[in-house]
């Protein structure tokens, strides 16, 4: 099994592996790179903060300081979720922020050469939230990209 | 940069710190030997980093400082005032290229040839003199100054205040003499404190302060993990003691990170004899600096925060405060104007004072300037007492430099100053007597990080309301909300002792879009806001309690909504949202003019009642009526017997080692007495500088006292006051007698003046 894994790696000679945490939303499988991932926090209840922009999905308590989450449903047009939901941590230049979603699946280990970009045809809105995909066996694990989806990037591209 | 550069700024920043405070203070004792050789280690240290170093550019002029000074230090030459600004252009240019170095790590390239020409002029003008004086001075077998050739500026009146030798008559033929031994007498008066210093140094180490920052978070964080702790454990018995001394410990640590990260108020203090020196040579004034309290200290990031609106106030002081010399003299006051500066504690603000003894701001002129500007109505103006009138040169319009020439008080960004002083939690009081002078008081919290705040809720959700702004709370039961909020055009309105106040409902404010109950749905509680000088009320649901919170900073995305300043995770573990009273006025519209105009149309009879009298609290102690002026009253305490404590048989209630007398001529807590789980109600006073309560089995209401006068006369009585149609008598804080150092007479009991009704 090992040696296997090797030789692939070796056929492909350049290609990198790159290790991806899966999240659920409803149905649907996204990757986040776990290079951005500082820690992942099951069953939280944000605290909802009234007037804030519509992606923000409330704050959490984080080791001492107060975490600004964005949710992914809100982002993808899709209706809130009532109950506990995953955090991923991330952390993007503007310092951490938090990623809310239905649940946390497992870490994937991909090659680079399996990743195609974003398709023409997607919308644009999705294209300023989505990296790309991955071509998996039987489906395709959509990439998130952490930097595009920073609170302070995601105020100025969309006035909320 | 390198580490050794690093270090080697920092300690060359403190040299000439420290330098600065000594030019000033060489100015008045130009001979003090003491001062000299301060200055001059100071230069000499830097010097010799600099080689080490390889700072060419700043050796040199390091180099010409300490010829100079050397010179001075062995009594060659005398500290001329010439000599003073040459060294403080010294002192100018060392930093400048230090600043360079910190910025840049090289020098730059800038010239410094006229400075060191400067320097060494002035060491050759007055070698000369200096030599032959010298020589003088040598044949008479004293080594030191040459009082003779230089007419020193003013050496008479500062000598004899650090020595007592000579009187002044004695000056003038002392001239011709060598100058009496005082140099030497000076140089041991002063020899201890370099000492101190040096020991100083060697107790205590450099902190970085994003260390101390990060302590203070980790603190944080105790606190709110000990308020979990303590509402978790609150009915387990077997956990109480554990708890406890959590409590305890967390409480001393929290003290003790916080006194780490003190600093003195010296160190902006320190800076203000120069600016004062500067600014009374380019104005023309002639003023004396007085300090005091220059070791009250105070947190590292609010002395940074004060140290701008402090120099400004100081500035106005001096530019508009205290008049020129010549206009001092014709009216009759000293041609030396005095600029106090002080600080001090009160309990758990630090108060700073500016003070000069100056023109004062002229009422009359600001009046008037407030209704040109348009800032008031006539009619509103001329209801307003001096203290309101005052508070209008904090309102920006007032800001403008020709508003402040024409109106001649001070005005340049008063506003500035007071959105500074308000931003870290601070409140600024302006006090002025036209002809004798202006104090400004600036009241600074101790600390930024841990505030004292009301939870309230609102929409099933924690918010959290800062103590500081908060005056008082008013619950309206569903069944009264119709009776009590009056509506103008959809705009809610209370009336708070005949004035009305402008209501903010919180959840419609928050949910803008929403579905809301009605007032007459649900309980209503009006937090009485006071922010900026606005007052609004803001309705909230429901009231949990107060807490010590913690303020978490928000990311940039949620600051930008504007209303909270903050956020923090309660002793539930709940997270609550700090809700910023200034933001919620300026969105809700509520705006001081807006105030105005709305307490105007209220009946000006109501209006001119409310400014005459003064506000009392009024009580009820064991059967009788009392008021104390609600201006005193700091808090209302409600405590178990068993917290007040006798020192001899005068009750006392300890509050974390302050010691607060309570006053009892009512007999309250002798009717209690044998009950200690009875609770007792304290009112709180300031009198003065100390704190006072008051033993009240209730307190009744807040009303506004009307004058009596004694029948046939126009004689105000003292000591009572017409309050709700009854004559109640008023209670005299300064009749409490202060508590004894040593255990002496306590029979002097004063009593709460009679109610004569």
């Amino acid at each position: 099994m090992s040696t296997a894994t090797v030789t692939h790696a070796k056929e492909n000679g350049t290609s990198a592996l790159v290790e991806v945490c899966s999240v659920r939303l409803e149905k649907t499988w996204f990757g986040v790179p776990i290079s951005h991932i500082l820690e992942i926090v099951g069953g939280a209840r944000p605290q909802p903060v009234p007037l804030a922009p519509g992606y923000v999905g409330g704050l959490v308590h984080y080791r001492g300081d107060v975490l600004t989450t964005v949710s992914l449903r809100h982002l993808l047009n899709m209706p809130p979720k009532d109950g506990p939901q995953d955090i991923i941590v991330l952390e993007s230049k503007g310092g951490c922020f938090g990623l809310l979603v239905d649940a946390v699946g497992e870490v994937l280990t991909l090659s680079a050469v399996d990743f195609e970009q974003n398709p023409s045809t997607l919308d644009a809105r999705r294209r300023a939230l989505l990296a790309g995909a991955y071509k998996l066996k039987d489906k395709l694990l959509v990439m998130l990209d952490p930097e595009r989806l920073d609170p302070i990037r995601l105020s100025s591209a969309q006035p909320s | 940069m390198d580490e050794l550069t690093r270090e080697f700024l920092i300690e060359s920043q403190e040299g000439l710190d420290r330098m600065e405070r000594c030019l000033t203070e060489l100015e008045e004792r130009p001979q003090d030997a003491g001062l000299l050789g301060d200055i001059f280690r100071s230069v000499h240290t830097i010097k010799g980093t600099t080689g080490f170093l390889g700072f060419k550019r700043l050796e040199k002029l390091a180099h010409a400082g300490e010829n100079l000074l050397g010179l001075l230090r062995d009594g060659k030459l005398h500290a001329t005032q010439g000599i003073i600004t040459g060294l403080l252009q010294l002192l100018d240019g060392l930093r400048s290229i230090l600043k360079t170095i910190e910025a840049e790590g090289s020098e730059g390239d800038g010239e410094d040839s006229a400075l060191i020409v400067h320097l060494e002029q002035l060491q050759d003008a007055t070698t000369a003199v200096a030599q032959t004086a010298h020589t003088a001075v040598a044949a008479s077998g004293q080594s030191a100054v040459s009082a003779p050739a230089e007419p020193p500026p003013a050496p008479v009146a500062p000598v004899a205040s650090a020595a007592p030798a000579p009187v002044p008559a004695a000056s003038v033929p002392s001239a011709a003499e060598p100058a009496p031994p005082d140099p030497t007498v000076q140089t041991e008066a002063e020899k201890p404190r370099p000492q101190a210093i040096a020991s100083a140094a060697e107790s205590s180490l450099r902190v970085d302060v994003t260390l101390l920052n990060r302590m203070m978070n980790l603190v944080g964080e105790l606190v709110l993990t000990r308020n979990q702790v303590l509402q978790a454990t609150a009915n387990d018995p077997n956990m109480t003691m554990l708890s406890r001394r959590l409590d305890m410990v967390t409480a001393d640590l929290r003290e003790n990170v916080m006194k780490a990260r003190m600093q003195p108020v010296s160190n902006i203090f320190s800076k203000m004899p120069r600016i004062v020196r500067d600014l009374s040579q380019v104005l023309g004034r002639k003023v004396r600096l007085q300090v005091e309290g220059q070791d009250t200290e105070l947190d590292k990031s609010l002395l940074e925060a004060i140290k701008d609106p402090l120099t400004h106030a100081v500035r106005n002081s001096l530019d508009h405060g205290i008049e020129p010399p010549e206009v001092r003299v014709a009216a009759g006051k000293d041609a030396e104007g005095t600029l106090k500066l002080r600080a001090s504690h009160e309990g758990s603000h630090v108060i700073i004072e500016v003070s000069d003894d100056g023109a004062g701001i002229a009422v009359e002129k600001v009046r008037a300037k407030a209704i040109e500007r348009g800032v008031i109505t006539q009619e509103r103006a001329a209801l307003l007492g001096e203290r309101e009138l005052l508070q209008l040169i904090f309102l920006p319009g007032f800001s403008t430099a020709a508003a402040v020439t024409n109106v001649s008080g001070r005005g340049v960004g008063m506003d500035v100053v007071r959105t500074n002083v308000e931003k870290i939690g601070g409140k600024v009081e302006v006090d002025s007597r036209t002809g004798k002078g202006t104090t400004l008081r600036l009241r600074i919290p101790l600390t930024l990080a841990i505030i004292p705040a009301l939870i309230v809720r609102t929409l099933e959700q924690s918010f959290a309301l800062p103590q500081g702004s908060l005056s008082e709370l008013v619950h309206i039961p569903p069944e009264q909300a119709n009776a009590s909020i009056e509506w103008i055009e959809g705009v809610a309105l209370y009336r708070l002792r005949g004035k009305l106040l402008p209501l903010v409902f919180l959840d419609r404010m928050l949910t803008p879009n929403g579905k809301h109950r009605e007032a007459d749905e649900r309980d209503n509680f009006i937090a009485v806001l006071d922010a900026d000088g606005r007052q609004f009320g803001l309705v909230v649901d429901g009231l949990a309690d107060p807490e010590e919170i913690v303020v978490k900073p928000l990311s940039a995305v949620l600051k930008d909504i504007g209303l909270y300043s903050g956020a923090t995770v309660l002793g539930n573990g709940d997270l609550a949202l700090i809700l910023d009273p200034g933001s919620i006025a300026l969105k809700s519209g509520v705006t001081m003019s807006a105030r105005e105009e709305e307490a105007a149309v209220t009946s000006g009879e109501e209006v001119t009642d409310e400014l005459k009298g003064l506000e009392y609290l009024l009580v009820e102690t064991a059967g009788r009526r009392a008021a104390v002026p609600l201006a005193d009253v700091l808090r209302i305490e409600q405590l178990p017997l068993s917290r007040i404590e006798y020192i001899g048989y005068r009750p006392v209630i300890n509050f974390n080692g302050q010691l607060l007398p309570v006053e009892d001529s009512g007999g309250v807590l002798q009717a209690a007495e044998g009950k200690p789980e009875a609770q007792v109600i304290v009112v709180v006073c300031r009198d003065a500088s100390r704190h006072v309560g008051i033993a009240v089995s209730q307190v009744l209401d807040v009303a506004s006292g009307a004058d009596l006068f004694e029948a046939g006369t126009t004689q105000r009585t003292g000591g009572v006051t017409l309050l709700k149609e009854h004559v109640t008598g008023v209670v005299d804080l300064g009749n409490v007698p202060p508590l004894p150092a040593d255990e002496h007479q306590t029979a002097d009991w004063n009593r709460i003046a009679e109610t004569l009704a």
